[in-house]
């Protein structure tokens, strides 16, 4: 009996002590869903208990987001925009990572803190010269630029996290491939690409979160409402000087947090518990 | 290890030269160019020409939409003497410094947490990742509302359980109250990134290190200190100094609750930047600004990663 | 499937050729058929953008030029709008501006003064505060579109209850203030960085005799008794008449306020009203405005006139002058267009002031101002780049925030003195 309570009480405890943190996590999204399922009189009513919804609520704020702006054509503009410059990110920082973390040639140091250094410029100010450039490309008023410009910060982000990650695959096991006559090509996409798995998925999930949640160059590239994002869409169309539609702004929250969060569960799970145990056996 | 020639993933050509390709790739001299030159050419492309002109820019009077003229470092010194920019100097290394510290802590106990056996795994991980992908512009606004001087939500909560007495904080009205709201929503958001990050590399230790250490009779403490910790430098190494420079740079989270006040008790340089280049249009000083501590970064940025390049065992 | 060889593969990621693909799907801008686009800001009624693409639709069947209209949301992302098209000299032919923004991207913008003279002669004169804001050197640099100005926005219902009297001056507004404070109906007027705590200091300031700068756009003249009176009164006011949550408060805090049934007197146009008439809050019905308060050297208020400038490097001059004569020139149209910004919007001409839309409901009343007079920020001296600076840096609320929260007047007076003579000098 003792031997299985043990691991019972044990795990019990691990998931007190989770509580605080999911609280901390959820509180906040629990309240935005709250606020966009609530009608206008008790959202703006102050004596109403703010934890729970007392007069019936209602999806307007939802209708209202659905069917009286272009939230889907922004949605959908969000997620093109997102795969695509997570994809050359993550491809492009692969192989560079791969190089920086292990191979000897000229100059390999200071390309890495030079690849990294970009990462410094502000965003807050570069809009402007790079408005410039997007322009000269001809993408002015595109969501292309979009593509072609957020790879410039994900591209460091994903190289020098996944040059971490490379980091943790032992090198002999590399080391041992190579020794049987295997091209450093190989070695990369048999043995050092399947360990780095989680690496990989993380920096996809959280290069693509980054583009998703871009603002300052969405708003400056893009203005038609067939092109911009959903972020930039929503604000524009529900904050009007001072006044807020709080209740749909909070539904575009939810709306666009709740799809990714069902990827993001179902790769997390797939990769980080299945996959690397694989690989590691 | 038997592989077959057209399961490579070289580009395919003459049968003679594709071997030939394929064997001059091999040379890591060759090799190692080779795949860094997309990621350069993206950036030296992208950010080559911009950058340049936010460095002439900051050295310029620059004002948007009239001819500048260079002004060399009088922009710097300048602001030196200007009661906000010392102000927004010093929120900077508060802001970053006291986030960043609680995100670390806080990520590794959540991570070492995630990594445990836990009951409904996927629903934990899922909610522990909301913050991260909630829109920011968006969740930053709905807590802007949860600290509405109105219906804070937050202080209701507290009055309601008897932690604060009514009113409650002035949350973004009172400097030290504010700072604390800016650094939460900051952690808030920018935990599950150290989480999951940490949580990866923890999965990619191998279960045998921890069955040696247990056999040498290390306890769990001592695993933590003496395998776990020191294998996950280089993921946490590179992490920080993301999250350091993410959050050192960070625009939203104060544009949108404080607007930088209340007496610029909370203004970062992405926001000063903002107010002085854009809002009002001086986009030289704006510039100045953004780029003050650029050296500084560069250097701590080399050194750090000097230090993650180091972490090879 | 043929892997991607390395050169292509090279030559897309990094630019060039991805750009040079997409370019050739992007349909050019501009072809046979002439076609102009219009950034405008999000209206504060949606009704009205919609009245807008409609007047835009009819403009197009009648002239044959193509109108697009792209919406930004103000308050910020505008002004990254605007930098971002005069760096790269392309974007939209028309763009919509506020207050005094004429004056910051004056070298960019075509001399409209020809429209304005024909407007003028249909409509009357422009207001004060368009001349102010868009009539820059000589020469108008702005269409003068619309405006929405401040008034006090009060709780008529609670004022009867409690028979207090409407204020008239800000001495009186202390006095009913305290009153207010007692029955839990503060006044709200935000002390923090936002612009609405600069639409109501400056009024207060310009009521008791002060200013920041002087008409020169180069004196500083902050350090005076008037400072020291609005201080003051600021002082009281915040110790007997309001909350310290005004210290946090952002634009939209002193609306929601008194929509949700809290602040029983706001500065602030009549945005808050309109607003909890349509969502249908019970506190609608209550709330009611009138005219704005005085003080020793008169009746000042904050306006917030809108217009319609033309980039210099738009290649279509004559279509976007076309279009704005045909929104603005008919009265029939401009009406029109009017009509559908229920009180939000208010024309901009001395012979529409006493406009029909002033008696879609009795409680606009207020809105036709006699004896105040309107102006934009940091008068009476010039929108200068400098003098935008002192308005932008927050420098008014943040000395009046400085004194309600301990330091002393004098200190706080000579902290922005100093502030604003490095602004200037630099």
């Amino acid at each position: 009996m003792t031997v299985s309570r043990r691991p019972f009480v044990k795990r019990l405890m691990l998931h007190v002590a989770l509580l605080p943190f999911l609280i901390f996590a959820l509180f906040p999204f629990y309240h935005m869903t709250l606020t966009s399922l609530k009608q206008d009189r008790e959202l703006y009513d102050r004596y109403a208990v703010p934890l729970v919804i007392t007069q019936g609520p209602t999806l307007e704020h939802y209708a209202k987001l659905l069917w009286d702006t272009e939230f889907l054509t922004w949605t959908k503009n969000s997620l093109m925009v997102a795969f695509l410059a997570t994809g050359i990110s993550v491809v492009v920082g692969t192989i560079a990572a791969y190089a920086l973390a292990r191979l000897k040639f000229f100059g390999v140091a200071s390309l890495g803190t030079g690849i990294f250094v970009t990462y410094l410029v502000p965003t807050s100010l570069l809009f402007l010269p790079l408005a410039q450039v997007v322009q000269w490309l001809g993408l002015s008023d595109s969501k292309w630029a979009l593509v072609l410009t957020y790879p410039t910060f994900l591209v460091p982000f994903c190289t020098w996290l996944l040059i971490g990650y490379f980091r943790t695959v032992p090198k002999e096991v590399e080391e041992c491939a190579l020794v049987d006559g295997a091209t450093r090509i190989q070695a990369l996409w048999r043995i050092v690409l399947p360990m780095a798995v989680p690496g990989l998925v993380c920096a996809a999930l959280f290069a693509f979160t980054l583009s998703w949640n871009e603002f300052i160059y969405a708003l400056t590239f893009t203005s038609s409402s067939e092109q911009i994002t959903a972020s930039v869409g929503v604000t524009t169309e529900l904050i009007r000087g001072d006044i807020y539609f709080w209740g749909s702004l909070m539904a575009g929250a939810v709306l666009g947090s709740v799809p990714i969060v069902i990827l993001y569960v179902f790769f997390l799970d797939y990769y980080v518990s299945g996959l690397t145990a694989g690989a590691l056996k | 290890m038997a592989v077959r020639a057209d399961d490579l993933p070289v580009p395919r050509g003459r049968p003679r030269l594709a071997g030939r390709v394929r064997e001059w790739l091999d040379h890591e001299s060759i090799l190692g160019p080779v795949f860094v030159t997309p990621a350069l050419l993206l950036l030296v492309l992208l950010v080559a020409y911009p950058f340049v002109m936010a460095l002439y820019f900051s050295m310029s009077n620059a004002f948007i939409g009239r001819p500048s003229r260079w002004v060399g470092l009088h922009n710097f010194i300048a602001l030196w003497d200007s009661d906000v920019f010392r102000q927004t100097f010093q929120n900077a290394f508060v802001f970053t410094s006291i986030a960043v510290a609680f995100k670390v802590v806080l990520g590794i106990i959540l991570a070492l947490l995630l990594n445990e056996q836990l009951w409904f795994k996927r629903m934990i991980r899922g909610a522990v990742l909301l913050p991260w992908v909630i829109p920011t512009a968006l969740s930053t606004l709905g807590w802007w509302w949860m600290f509405n001087s109105l219906y804070s939500v937050v202080n209701w909560t507290g009055i309601a359980l008897g932690i604060v007495d009514p009113p409650g904080p002035n949350w973004l009205g009172q400097r030290y109250y504010a700072m604390s709201a800016v650094i939460a929503v900051n952690v808030w958001r920018g935990l599950p990134f150290f989480a999951i990050t940490i949580l990866a590399g923890l999965v990619a230790i191998p279960k045998e290190l921890y069955e040696a250490a247990e056999a040498d009779g290390a306890g769990a403490n001592a695993r933590f200190w003496h395998v776990t910790l020191p294998l996950l430098r280089p993921v946490l190494a590179v992490v920080v100094l993301f999250s350091t420079i993410f959050t050192f740079g960070d625009f939203n989270i104060v544009y949108i609750l404080t607007h930088g006040g209340p007496i610029n008790a909370t203004h970062l340089f992405a926001t000063l930047s903002r107010q002085v280049g854009i809002d009002t249009g001086r986009i030289g000083e704006g510039a100045a600004i953004s780029l003050y501590l650029f050296p500084l970064l560069v250097f701590v940025v080399w050194a750090q990663l000097r230090f993650v390049r180091k972490q090879v065992y | 499937m043929e892997p991607i060889s390395r050169r292509r593969f090279l030559t897309t990621t990094a630019g060039g050729g991805l750009a040079g693909i997409l370019a050739t799907r992007v349909p050019p801008a501009r072809g046979q058929q002439r076609e102009i686009s219009y950034l405008c800001w999000n209206n504060f009624a949606p009704a009205s953008d919609k009245k807008l693409a409609e007047i835009g639709q009819r403009f197009t069947k009648d002239t044959g030029i193509k109108l697009k209209i792209d919406h930004v949301s103000h308050m910020g992302p505008q002004q990254q709008k605007y930098a971002s098209e005069v760096q790269t000299q392309a974007g939209h032919d028309l763009v919509e501006m506020r207050m005094h923004f004429p004056w910051l991207y004056e070298p960019q913008l075509v001399d409209v003064s020809d429209v304005v003279g024909e407007l003028e002669k249909k409509h009357g004169k422009a207001i004060g505060s368009a001349y102010e804001g868009a009539h820059v050197n000589g020469a108008w640099r702005a269409v003068p579109q619309y405006h929405a100005m401040f008034v006090a926005t009060y709780r008529e219902d609670l004022f009867k209850k409690a028979s207090l009297k409407v204020p008239d001056t800000w001495e009186d507004l202390y006095t009913v203030g305290k009153e207010l404070k007692k029955m839990g109906n503060p006044v709200g007027i935000p002390i923090s960085q936002n612009y609405d705590s600069i639409s109501t200091a400056g009024p207060v300031l310009w009521s008791f005799g002060g200013m920041e700068v002087d008409k020169d756009g180069k004196t500083v003249r902050i350090n005076s008794p008037a400072t020291v009176q609005t201080i003051e009164w600021y002082k009281k006011m915040f110790r007997d008449c309001m909350e310290p949550e005004v210290l946090s408060w952002s634009d939209a805090s002193n609306n929601e306020s008194i929509q949700q049934g809290k602040a029983g007197w706001i500065h602030n146009p009549v945005s808050a009203y309109i607003v909890a008439k349509q969502r249908k809050l019970v506190t609608a019905d209550g709330i009611n405005h009138h005219r704005s308060l005085g003080g020793p050297h008169g009746r000042h208020e904050t306006d917030t006139p809108r217009h319609i400038a033309i980039w210099k490097f738009s290649k279509n001059v004559e279509p976007a002058k076309e279009w704005i004569r045909y929104l603005l020139g008919t009265r029939e149209v401009y009406d029109e267009y009017i009509m559908s910004g229920d009180a939000f919007n208010l024309p901009v001409y001395e012979k529409l002031q006493d406009h029909p839309v002033l008696r879609t409901d009795p409680k606009y009343a207020a809105l036709r101002g006699e004896g105040v007079q309107y102006h934009t920020y940091g008068w009476p001296a010039p929108p200068s780049d400098k003098v935008q600076l002192i308005t932008n840096t927050y420098l008014l609320p943040n000395m009046i925030a400085k004194a309600v929260t301990g330091t002393s007047p004098k200190d706080a007076i000579a902290w922005a003195e100093t502030e604003m003579k490095k602004i200037l000098a630099g």
